[in-house]
């Protein structure tokens, strides 16, 4: 069965492209500030659960 | 394309149009593109969330949110802002306030007590994940609608998409400063 933490990429990825759309007119972009949102996103979700998880297991 | 050049038609109807269904306002002003991309992401995200909440989490009640903040629907606040596929919440909850039956065989009433205690037991995180994705859906909704009423937020995109023709009928005020301090000292 697939992990519910798996349902934070949609979600991810929608708030980029929507929000990149927001700010420009021109496709590349609007792709490219999607691309670097979306990865720096990910970036700040995946340290934060490794830090609370390095925290949890060693409390 | 620059801000001067992009015709955003009526601003008013076009944000209204946004509103009502996301990418609407920007098919109305001709921008295809921007309003396909705003309905599959935000429509999707929407569907998605409500069909993880079986269709039970986008509902409102009419409640004072001081008077009774354990009965406000926060969440609705946000899924409002999808526009036409939230809007029966909105009438359901005004015809139980009004003590009206609710129309469609109760489609987006607020459901009774014992369904809503129910939901977590059998569905665990997928409610809340679900709650997460309306109430994003609506809020991404709210930049597309201030995007089509205002245009793209990023004002960079005037001087760096002009064309060099278009650059040099247009000098930027610096430019034009700078020729008067020159014929100035001349």
């Amino acid at each position: 069965m697939m992990h519910v933490y798996w349902l934070v990429l949609p979600l991810v990825v929608a708030i980029s492209l929507v929000y990149a759309a927001s700010r420009h007119e021109s496709w590349p972009k609007i792709w490219w500030h999607a691309a670097r949102l979306c990865g720096m996103l990910l970036g700040i979700i995946v340290v934060t659960t490794a830090v609370l998880l390095l925290i949890n297991t060693t409390v | 394309m620059t801000r001067t050049s992009l015709s955003l038609r009526n601003p008013y109807k076009a944000a209204f149009l946004a509103w009502l269904c996301p990418g609407l306002g920007h098919f109305y002003q001709g921008r295809t593109g921007k309003g396909i991309l705003y309905a599959v992401c935000i429509l999707s995200l929407y569907f998605l969330g409500f069909v993880l909440g079986e269709g039970k989490i986008v509902y409102w009640r009419w409640v004072h949110p001081f008077h009774n903040p354990e009965k406000f629907c926060l969440h609705y606040i946000g899924q409002f802002f999808v526009g036409l596929p939230a809007l029966p919440a909105l009438i359901q909850g005004t015809l139980s306030y009004l003590d009206i039956r609710p129309l469609f065989w109760g489609f987006m009433a607020e459901p009774p007590q014992n369904v809503i205690n129910g939901l977590h037991p059998r569905l665990g995180k997928l409610v809340e994940v679900g709650t997460i994705y309306t109430t994003i859906a609506g809020l991404l909704n709210i930049l597309a609608i201030y995007d089509a009423y205002e245009g793209p937020a990023n004002p960079e995109l005037e001087e760096e998409e002009q064309s060099p023709l278009e650059a040099a009928a247009n000098p930027p005020e610096e430019a034009k400063l700078e020729a008067v301090k020159a014929e100035g000292s001349a």
